[in-house]
């Protein structure tokens, strides 16, 4: 199917317009994962100059199937899966909350909307390290807090559900802002006659939120529930600023880069892996694929039936 | 199939074929000759990768600064990194052609006739691949230990790193002024040792501090442990892999029990959120007793408190004395070159003024490593410390370990597997599942 624009040779101009964008987007984004899926049958190490051989489907064999370690691997996912669903509904639920609460023409709701931001343009080491500081089991103002109860605890050092426990709360205080901003974007589009009309026939604000807000909201609803599943189950960077490799704590994307990068603890020296680890990428794809696919779907049909 | 779909896979083939082959074999590099580096003739910028070494970063840049004003045709670019990220740049920026000398830990973990199914470490793969330059013949490998350059910088008759210093991971700083200030006895043996716990405890004074956050400063703490038990680490390495020893039994047991004690009872409160980095200022503050800890951590606690008295003990981790006069460590940072670097004459310039044995000295002098040159003296406080037992100095157990494929991750000796830093409180149950663990990859790889 050609485009219908111009005559002659004119009618090409928005193809090679195109063309620059679509090569980056191959060079940068397409061409990896393709280099990705091929290495996921190959002993490649990523080592120029070392030769690479084809192993069909030996990597994912051992990730899925050999021994105890994938065993291992499968609780990771699973943690991903629960860091997923937690990270998602919580942050859904809290940047919605927040946002209903700044779009009110109170007093400083702006100030506030500002605080709720400002997590999302700090970079993820310093929010690490921020509460890594405030954690420090050693008089850091958290453990400050719970001596003045009676209470310790070693925070990120403690038992391994516990600090998972913290880097999912770390998270969602780091993203919510994100879903709270794109909420409040869906809320100003709102047409406020919608509201006086529903307060003139009776509605209450339980109602006005049931029967205009959120229907009104669908757009906003379906793009953060998109946004929050596939960055949650992206997500291993706090992993690795906040707990490090720590057996029951690791999720598939950290565990992904330290077998890739060859992670070592000191000066143990290990193997590079980089075709095992495109395995696990393959893997990792494979089910936010699934998922956001399934769950496209699904906001897609609502988006449909709501707004038609 | 539609020749659009067969179009497409065919240049998705195309592409992953052309990736492929950017990891074709490159030409190995010839060896240098039996020569003294000679000044390049024109001016160069030398790439240099060191790891995150305080006092090691202090003296390389002190270092690199007089070897320019030396060599005024040469300008250092030197890069640091955290130490596990170490091998991950250095095969990045070797792949990339992007660096001139290289920090290299020494070689270790290398594949036994035992081990089956298992990848060669790091090292080997960059050797393999041509990437690290011979220097077998170099004027300035005569400075060196003939068998530090064997054990940690050679493979197959060739030299291709100089190692620069072995450390001890297996040892305890203790604080001296709180030893006597409450009458306590440097422990020679396990009983001892929990004695002394014991009484700075009443005494209202942690016991032992370590820099939990990191996770394996925990677990290195008790290599000493390990090693009162298993002193020959290489013959517990073959017992594990073929079954003649396993970590569930009755002295492996013994070592359990010892190290939840160690995690439990030993460690003060709050540890699992000291950084690796700042351990050794919370001894040198002079709160904790004692402090479990590789030997490159003196100089930092001397820095924190220059005046602080501290000493230096190989774990005692058996009641017999005699079984704790071992110290368990590595050979840590040595020097490799690029083999495809466009700058050979000022890398091996570069090498052969470090090796000076005046240099030398002052490198070890700085970070207080053992030295690897045989004419090298233990100046520093770390080294007199050290110097009764090196007789004793054995390679530790986690440079000769390589995990089984499938193994699960519990098949290790690691005391931070109790409570508070883990989830296990009776060892005889982590003992059947961390030798569960290792079993579960043996058997896979013996399939």
């Amino acid at each position: 199917m050609s485009y219908h624009f111009g005559r002659g040779r004119s009618k090409w101009t928005p193809y090679i317009l195109l063309l620059p964008g679509l090569l980056f987007y191959f060079l940068i984004a397409l061409g990896p994962s393709i280099a990705t899926a091929f290495y996921s049958f190959t002993d490649a190490t990523g080592i120029k100059g070392a030769p690479v051989h084809w192993i069909g489907f030996d990597n994912y064999r051992e990730f899925l199937f050999m021994g105890r370690a994938s065993i291992d691997n499968l609780e990771a996912l699973k943690r991903t899966l629960v860091f997923s669903v937690a990270v998602t509904f919580i942050q859904f639920g809290l940047g919605l909350f927040v946002a209903l609460i700044v779009n009110q023409n109170l007093k400083g709701s702006n100030i506030f909307r500002t605080i709720y931001f400002m997590p999302v343009i700090l970079g993820v080491v310093i929010q690490g390290l921020m509460w890594s500081l405030f954690l420090y089991p050693l008089g850091g103002p958290a453990a400050k807090l719970l001596s003045w109860l009676g209470l310790r605890s070693e925070f990120l050092g403690g038992p391994p559900e516990q600090a998972f426990a913290w880097v999912i709360f770390i998270q969602i205080w780091a993203n919510m802002g994100i879903t709270m901003m794109i909420f409040l974007a869906g809320l100003q589009t709102i047409p406020a006659e919608l509201y006086e009309a529903a307060r003139i026939d009776g509605a209450n604000p339980l109602q006005l939120f049931a029967n205009v807000t959120w229907p009104l909201l669908t757009p906003s609803v379906n793009t953060n529930l998109l946004l929050n599943v596939i960055g949650s189950l992206q997500a291993w960077q706090l992993f690795l600023v906040l707990v490090g490799y720590r057996n029951g704590t690791q999720v598939l994307g950290y565990l992904i880069y330290a077998t890739g990068f060859g992670q070592t603890s000191g000066s143990v020296t290990s193997s590079f892996r980089q075709g095992y680890a495109a395995a696990a990428s393959i893997i990792l794809f494979l089910l936010v694929l699934v998922i956001g696919m399934t769950v496209q779907y699904y906001l897609q049909r609502r988006e449909t039936r709501i707004l038609g | 199939m539609s020749k659009k779909m067969f179009s497409l896979l065919s240049l998705l083939v195309l592409l992953a074929t052309l990736l492929a082959a950017c990891g074709s074999p490159a030409a190995p590099t010839a060896s240098s000759g039996d020569t003294a580096p000679a000044q390049p003739a024109e001016k160069v910028t030398l790439r240099v990768l060191v790891h995150q070494n305080p006092p090691m970063v202090a003296f390389m840049e002190e270092f690199n600064k007089k070897f320019q004003e030396k060599h005024s045709n040469i300008v250092v670019d030197m890069s640091v990194v955290n130490a596990n990220d170490l091998s991950t740049v250095s095969q990045t920026r070797l792949s990339a052609n992007d660096i001139d000398v290289l920090d290299i830990f020494g070689f270790s973990n290398a594949a036994q006739p035992y081990m089956k199914q298992v990848d060669p470490p790091n090292w080997q793969q960059l050797i393999e691949a041509g990437l690290l330059m011979d220097l077998t013949g170099q004027d300035f490998l005569k400075y060196y230990d003939e068998s530090a350059l064997q054990d940690a910088g050679s493979y197959n008759g060739k030299v291709y790193a100089v190692n620069l210093g072995r450390v001890s991971y297996s040892g305890i700083y203790y604080n001296k002024d709180l030893f006597t200030a409450n009458n306590v006895k440097v422990p020679t043996t396990w009983s001892e040792l929990v004695a002394a716990c014991e009484t700075f405890k009443a005494a209202n004074i942690p016991c032992m501090t370590a820099g939990g956050k990191d996770g394996w400063p925990i677990f290195v703490g008790a290599y000493g442990l390990l090693g009162s038990i298993y002193p020959d680490q290489a013959a517990l390495v073959e017992g594990l892999w073929t079954g003649k020893i396993k970590w569930n039994d009755e002295k492996s047991l013994e070592m359990w029990k010892k190290m939840q004690v160690y995690a439990r009872d030993m460690m003060e409160e709050g540890a699992s959120g000291i950084a690796g980095d700042a351990a050794p200022g919370r001894f040198a503050s002079g709160a904790v007793a004692m402090f479990p800890g590789g030997t490159w951590y003196a100089a930092a606690i001397e820095a924190a408190n220059p005046g602080f008295e501290w000493g230096y003990i190989p774990f005692p981790g058996s009641d017999n004395a005699d079984d704790n006069k071992y110290l368990f460590g590595k050979y840590d940072q040595g020097w490799a070159i690029a083999a495809n670097t466009p700058n050979k004459e000022a890398a091996l310039l570069y090498l052969a003024e470090f090796s000076d044995p005046a240099n030398y000295q002052a490198f070890v002098d700085a970070v207080g490593f053992i030295p690897t040159q045989p004419t090298a003296k233990l100046n520093t406080k770390i080294g007199t410390e050290v110097a009764p037992y090196l007789a004793n100095f054995r390679v530790g157990y986690e440079q000769y370990w390589v995990a089984p494929k499938g193994a699960g991750q519990f098949a290790n000796p690691w005391a931070s597997y109790f409570k508070p830093f883990g989830t296990d409180d009776d060892p005889q149950v982590l003992a059947d599942k961390v030798q569960a663990d290792l079993q579960a990859g043996l058997d896979a790889v013996n399939k």
